[in-house]
């Protein structure tokens, strides 16, 4: 009996899983995705990424959650967060999930973003990818000032006032960029619109891509990881180097020593040449 | 559709390994399912708790409704910022306040931009690269000073 | 997987693509941008402001008569704002909403002291008839020497906008910072730290009722040009 089930409940299962594979293709994309090969030895140091991607995620999370009872105008934004933070059920979780993982978000880019530079992992093929992974750090940073002013709180709004006001001593469109971001030339209703439009809507937006395109990137090159991902064979190679530079004195004689054992940038040079 | 990463063309027996293809793959590898996304969903999750645990601890700041006509307030940026507002006391006056708040942060982020292109050595280790790593610890000291200054001005801050 | 079909684009195409692209591009960009650019055009192309500024907008400070000698006294002036939905006109027609919108401004206001070499305060220009006064009408004498002594200071410091505040050092009062420590003396001039230019003065007048009366407008002028005070 039990085993009767087990086997209808695989088969239906296998039912299932062929029927999706043979409309969609996700069975094999899945696999694509999850089965690669990626370096054993820094694999911690490689969660950095993926706990930047996962603290965005939570922004994403809990940003749309907390739109359920924000209100941004003048007069009944801070009482609705007020509202978030002592009515609502979980109220002060779901906030403050949203801002201490922005806290985290903040640290982690840092980190991931140190260990990419010190580590080298934006050299060829790999620039544009560090180069998205910059405009995703500035988005980031913009979305963390725009969202400070959301609370119109003093903290928030002080903070916003100091950062506009630093905005208009920018040469040449500094009085644009204040105007742009006040939404007048006072700092009134207009202004909350503004940064919650941008806080909410535009960034978002705009961020959305540009980590599709890291992640695409990422996985195009695969993870550079660290150059220890890599010391057997960088040894293995200096041995054979080491090897051809030694018959080629016992061949040649003096003249054309370490031909072989040429970088790769004076090899291009030398076809240059040629 | 997706290229192949990390060239998994050839046996490692039968590769000979040159300039070229040193980097194509790392010694060792794992599948990234499900060992790198076990570590992955580990951090996610201590991450996941900490914010949590934080909510209740310190739960997200709501300071008193914005007052724009108040005299006793003193404004201060996130700690994320500390370094950069620490960074605008070093530019008084007229002429550098638009040079410093402005056009050295620009100039900075143009140069991270460029970051590959001004460092295309084929060295990748940081200690056979001196000059960019120390230009990154120069950076990572400059800032974390400038936030060590900025923390030691708010703390003395009269009235505070 | 079917090879790729690669038709030759013609001229019609090319033509095509291109009245048809700037249709779209043009629709798709020109409204936008001036419905998020507005304040840009209003308020740096048009000289519109957020703040009614004619020269009938005049809004009550408070008497001049509890301004003491030694220090600036702090007023509040709420200036009406229109703004997006805050628009009086929108307020009215709607109907619903029961709130003002309002721009709340701080401002010290002191009487002009003369400031010795050293920096220290000497002597103060307060109109000596203020001392025994009743509250009656003054007259235009008064009213005169009242307004050309006084400085109305925007609260918000000209370096990054920060709200200044009254403090005594050593014996000395000043206009202080907290932001970066810009220091102003009681005539609202620059003193010391990253400030650019003093503090920023509001247009005033002073009536036969002994009141003092701003507009919003300010002196944008300095040693270096002018520079708008923008957040406030």
């Amino acid at each position: 009996m039990i085993g009767r089930i087990r086997s209808q409940a695989i088969d239906t299962s296998r039912f299932l899983t062929d029927w999706m594979e043979h409309r969609t293709g996700i069975v094999t994309m899945m696999e694509h995705f999850l089965y690669e090969p990626v370096p054993k030895r820094g694999a911690w140091l490689y969660t950095l990424g993926s706990a930047t991607l996962f603290c965005i995620s939570l922004q994403f999370l809990t940003g749309i959650l907390l739109l359920f009872y924000y209100v941004p105008t003048t007069d009944h934004a801070w009482d609705s967060i007020y509202y978030i933070m002592e009515e609502a059920y979980f109220g002060t979780l779901i906030r403050g999930i949203h801002y201490w993982s922005a806290n985290f978000l903040l640290v982690f880019i840092g980190l991931h973003m140190a260990q990419v530079f010190f580590s080298g992992g934006y050299k060829a093929p790999r620039e544009l990818n560090w180069v998205v992974g910059v405009v995703l750090l500035l988005l980031v940073i913009v979305l963390a000032f725009t969202g400070y002013l959301l609370r119109w709180d003093q903290d928030g709004f002080w903070a916003s006032v100091v950062g506009m006001k630093i905005g208009s001593y920018s040469p040449f469109v500094g009085g644009a960029t204040i105007h742009f971001l006040l939404g007048g030339d006072v700092t009134g209703p207009a202004t909350l619109s503004r940064f919650f439009a941008i806080h909410v809507w535009l960034l978002p937006a705009a961020l959305a891509p540009f980590i599709g395109i890291h992640l695409y990137l990422l996985r195009k090159h695969g993870v550079f990881g660290s150059e220890f991902e890599y010391s057997d064979r960088l040894a293995k190679l200096h041995e054979r180097q080491r090897l051809e530079l030694y018959e080629s004195y016992e061949e040649n004689g003096h003249e054309e020593i370490g031909e072989t054992n040429l970088g790769r940038r004076n090899r291009e040079e030398r076809d240059r040449r040629e | 559709m997706y290229a192949p990463a990390t060239g998994k063309a050839k046996p490692v027996e039968e590769e000979v390994i040159t300039e070229e293809n040193v980097f194509d793959r790392p010694d060792e590898t794992i599948g990234f399912f499900p060992k790198q996304v076990l570590y992955d969903l580990f951090v996610s999750t201590l991450i996941l708790i900490a914010c949590c645990v934080l909510s209740y601890l310190s739960p997200a700041p709501l300071t008193e409704p914005a007052d724009p006509a108040t005299i006793t307030y003193i404004p201060r940026p996130e700690w994320f910022f500390f370094f950069y507002e620490q960074m605008l006391m070093f530019f008084p006056g007229y002429a550098l306040i638009g040079f410093g708040a402005v056009v050295v942060p620009t100039i900075f982020v143009g140069l991270l931009f460029a970051v590959p292109w001004l460092d295309t050595g084929p060295q990748y280790s940081p200690l056979r690269r001196p000059f960019a790593t120390v230009i990154g610890l120069l950076v990572v000291v400059v800032v974390v000073l400038n936030m060590l200054m900025a923390v030691a001005r708010i703390i003395n801050f009269p009235g505070q | 997987m079917a090879e790729l079909q690669k038709d030759p684009m013609t001229r019609g195409d090319f033509l095509g693509f291109g009245i048809l692209g700037t249709i779209v591009g043009a629709i798709l960009t020109i409204p936008p941008a001036a419905f998020v650019l507005a304040p840009i055009i209003d308020v740096d192309i048009l000289g519109k402001s957020d703040v009614p500024e004619g020269p009938d907008d005049w809004f009550e400070v408070g008497p001049i008569a509890e301004i003491t000698e030694e220090e600036p006294k702090f007023f509040k002036v709420d200036f009406p704002v229109e703004q997006i939905y805050a628009e009086p006109k929108v307020q009215e027609e709607s109907g619903i909403s029961k709130e003002e919108f309002v721009v709340e401004s701080a401002l010290w206001v002191s009487w002009r002291t003369e400031i010795l070499g050293d920096g220290t305060y000497g002597q103060s220009y307060r109109p000596s008839f203020l001392d025994n006064y009743d509250g009656g009408t003054l007259t235009e004498e008064q009213v005169q020497e009242a307004q050309e002594n006084l400085n109305v200071l925007s609260s918000s410091c000209a370096h990054l906008g920060c709200p200044v505040r009254w403090i005594l050092r050593e014996g000395e009062g000043e206009l202080l910072c907290p932001c970066h420590g810009g220091i102003y003396n009681i005539n609202g001039e620059y003193v010391a730290g990253p400030p650019p230019r003093d503090l920023y003065r509001y247009t005033h007048e002073v009536r036969e009722d002994g009141k003092l009366y701003v507009r919003h407008e300010f002196d944008v002028g300095g040693e270096n040009g002018p520079q708008e005070p923008y957040v406030i």
